[in-house]
């Protein structure tokens, strides 16, 4: 019996995030028994990563911040080594010690109606540098320096999940499919019918979230930030949710950032910090670069990209 | 019009908040990316042993694929379909130089020793992503201790509907002021060397160039590209260069002297063929012909080849052949009665060719075992001018982590 490949998809709450993982098969029993292996892999990361259960690596970690180093997987360490890498590339603007905010000093919300001054705006990060993580590579330790430090992987866990999913699925054989953590969301292959595959981008003002614009790819992943799902207006101008761990402030000036990379831990990491860093620096960050690509909504609505993106109009119905 | 005002003061707040918040730096700043982050994708799990379970989806074939650039396509119905874009950019350059110093071996402290060079430049283009077009002016200044010079530049460009043809026209022109040194033994009576501290005076030329440039590229298919430029250019003034010698069949010594412009056109196509994921082609092919005599052929080609990999060999060659200025004569050649001379071999006739390979290793466990050690790339060339002048390069680069 030969019968033409269709699309298998699965929506499932994983990692407190919407994951729907799409597979290209003529069998469908086949295609389910991937998806249920990709589903075990993102559990068992969620299981090593989370913040939200005690035994979980990460607060293993957390829990003994100024006290002693703590042995970790062979995965676990390399996650935080390219973590570390990504800090000193973006001059600190990602920080998984991001968690170590404290957070009674000043609560972001949408409600707020001021910011906070400098000082408590500075004694709000205090404890958020990732240079105060320590690595022993023998060992294989990780030691937080600072009592009270804390560390998350919420900037790159997702992506990390869904590139090892998608991992989990060629493995299998699985030769087209996307795995998409609520947008972070990683290609390969193409359609059933050959082509590659397209994706949207979210309109930052629209509140349907239509698509604006849309790109073609294969083998890439994207990952969008924005700060049109949760903001707030101080004096007629739009603050992001992202603090920013330099200063305190919360992040304003841009709408959405999208990066494209050959991976979605990568795309998935470099999307905030790029929302952190603003457009000049952004740009110019990823322009240097090679294979990540980058589009850039600013809050005048003003579209910037990296040089390697062009922009087309659309195709004449 | 309102986004150029946006930009204007989106820039006079930085300058603002540089001098309002003088306590507070600004957090994040343009920076120069090492090599190994620049390509941080390429090598992002290498490091941690967690290579080719991974990197299944960064594996030789995307990167081909990404390193062309992605299309981005708008929805008919978009508001953010222009893009203002205004740069300004200071540039400050600090050399040092030995071979200048010859113009004059009686002045200990020249100029040219060490030398600044500042060049700010200011460029504003617009993107119309409906129209496919981009608009772009630039002003710019540099000056070197020798010269200055003003510069502006327009340019155009228009997109084909499915962006596999780009029309592109640019047009320069460059106002530039020359300081007139001469070999010390020529100089007149109380005629200044031009190095600092000397208050003699000097005379000073203008130069002034126009260039125009026609390109239109071409997407054959997936595989083949193709660009074809056409580039006239037209100089004005002191085209000489005052502190290259001339000697006469007589033995008598003055300095070069050239007519006071020169028209010059090359015509160029370039070819890029990739050739599987494996080989990619690239080809050039440059005629060159200006009013004082001289027309050149030149022809490029360079196929880099992934071996495996981790292994990958780029060989080169390029042959060049250019025939002498009518001013040209070698060394005690011309005749004092001639109205223009030059003995500068670099615009005499000649043929030359550069041959030579790259080889670069990659392994991913790092070279001979130690991580640290990255990749290793060694490019040998070989170049032969029928003058006699014979070169030989070696380059290592070798990339540590």
């Amino acid at each position: 019996m030969n019968v033409s490949p269709g699309i298998h998809q699965r929506v499932q709450r994983l990692m407190g995030n919407r994951f729907e993982i799409s597979v290209v098969s003529s069998d469908a029993n086949r295609a389910n028994d991937c998806i249920d292996a990709a589903i075990a892999e993102i559990s068992r990361i969620e299981r090593l990563l989370t913040t939200y259960s005690d035994d979980s690596q990460t607060n293993q970690i957390n829990a003994q911040a100024g006290i002693r180093p703590v042995q970790v997987d062979q995965e676990v360490f390399a996650l935080i080594e390219r973590s570390l890498r990504l800090s000193t590339l973006t001059q600190g603007a990602f920080d998984i010690s991001y968690g170590s905010m404290d957070k009674r000093l000043w609560n972001f919300d949408t409600t707020l109606t001021a910011l906070p001054d400098s000082k408590t705006a500075r004694r709000l990060v205090r404890l958020i540098n990732y240079r105060n993580i320590l690595l022993d590579a023998n060992q294989r330790t990780v030691f937080l320096k600072e009592k009270g430090m804390r560390i998350g992987f919420g900037g790159i866990g997702k992506g990390y999940a869904a590139e090892q999913a998608k991992r989990v699925l060629r493995e299998r054989g699985v030769e087209s499919g996307i795995v998409n953590a609520a947008g972070d969301l990683t290609t390969w292959g193409t359609q059933p019918n050959g082509q590659a595959w397209t994706i949207g981008i979210a309109d930052p003002n629209g509140t349907t979230r239509q698509a604006f614009s849309y790109l073609e790819i294969s083998d890439m992943a994207v990952a969008t930030s924005g700060n049109y799902e949760k903001y707030a207006l101080i004096n007629g101008k739009r603050y992001a949710h992202t603090i920013d761990p330099k200063t305190g402030y919360p992040v304003s000036g841009l709408k959405s950032v999208t990066i494209l990379a050959p991976n979605a831990e990568l795309a998935d990491a470099l999307a905030t910090p790029v929302m952190v860093m603003g457009t000049r620096v952004g740009l110019d960050l990823i322009n240097q670069m090679r294979h990540i690509a980058c589009i850039i909504i600013d809050d005048n609505d003003g579209l910037y990209t990296s040089t390697n993106i062009r922009i087309a109009a659309p195709a004449k119905a | 019009m309102k986004k150029i005002c946006i930009s204007v003061g989106l820039l006079l707040s930085l300058w603002r908040a540089g001098y309002g918040q003088t306590v507070d730096l600004p957090a994040y700043e343009k920076r120069r990316l090492s090599l190994q982050e620049v390509n941080l994708v390429s090598g992002y799990y290498q490091q941690d042993g967690n290579n080719s379970a991974v990197t299944g989806g960064i594996g030789s074939e995307q990167l081909t694929d990404f390193a062309q650039s992605i299309d981005l396509v708008l929805k008919a119905t978009d508001r953010l379909n222009r893009q203002h874009t205004l740069t300004f950019d200071m540039n400050i350059d600090h050399y040092t130089s030995a071979s200048s110093d010859k113009i004059d071996p009686l002045t200990v402290s020249s100029a040219s020793r060490s030398d600044t060079h500042i060049y700010p430049s200011i460029a504003w283009t617009v993107q119309n992503s409906a129209k496919r077009t981009t608009r772009g002016i630039a002003l710019s200044y540099s000056t070197e201790y020798d010269y200055k010079s003003y510069g502006i530049n327009l340019s155009f460009a228009k997109a084909s509907a499915d962006n596999n043809r780009e029309l592109s026209l640019k047009a320069g022109a460059f106002f530039d002021t020359w300081k007139v040194i001469l070999p010390a033994e020529l100089r007149p009576e109380g005629y200044g060397s031009g190095a600092h501290g000397d208050r003699d005076p000097i005379d000073y030329k203008p130069r002034n160039s126009y260039n125009a440039s026609l390109s239109l590229s071409q997407v054959i298919n997936k595989r083949l590209q193709v660009l074809l430029t056409v580039e006239p250019a037209f100089q004005q003034g002191l085209l000489s260069t005052p502190f290259h010698r001339i000697y006469f069949q007589d033995g008598a010594e003055t300095v070069e002297r050239l007519p006071g412009s020169r028209l010059k056109l090359p015509i160029g196509l370039r070819l890029h063929y990739f050739m599987g994921d494996k080989v990619i082609v690239r080809a050039f092919y440059r005629y060159y012909i200006d009013d004082w005599g001289m027309q050149a052929h030149t022809i490029n080609l360079e196929t880099p080849i992934k071996l495996t990999s981790f292994v990958s060999v780029s060989p080169f060659y390029r042959f060049s052949h250019q025939s002498a200025v009518r001013y040209f004569a070698a060394y005690g050649q011309h005749k004092s009665t001639d109205t223009y001379y030059t003995s500068d071999y670099d615009i005499s006739d000649f043929t030359s060719q550069f041959i030579g390979t790259g080889i670069r290793l990659a392994p991913p466990g790092g070279l001979l075992g130690i991580s640290h050690w990255q990749s290793v790339e060694l490019r040998y060339g070989h170049y032969v001018r029928s003058t006699g002048m014979v070169a030989n390069s070696l380059t290592l680069l070798t990339k540590l982590k």
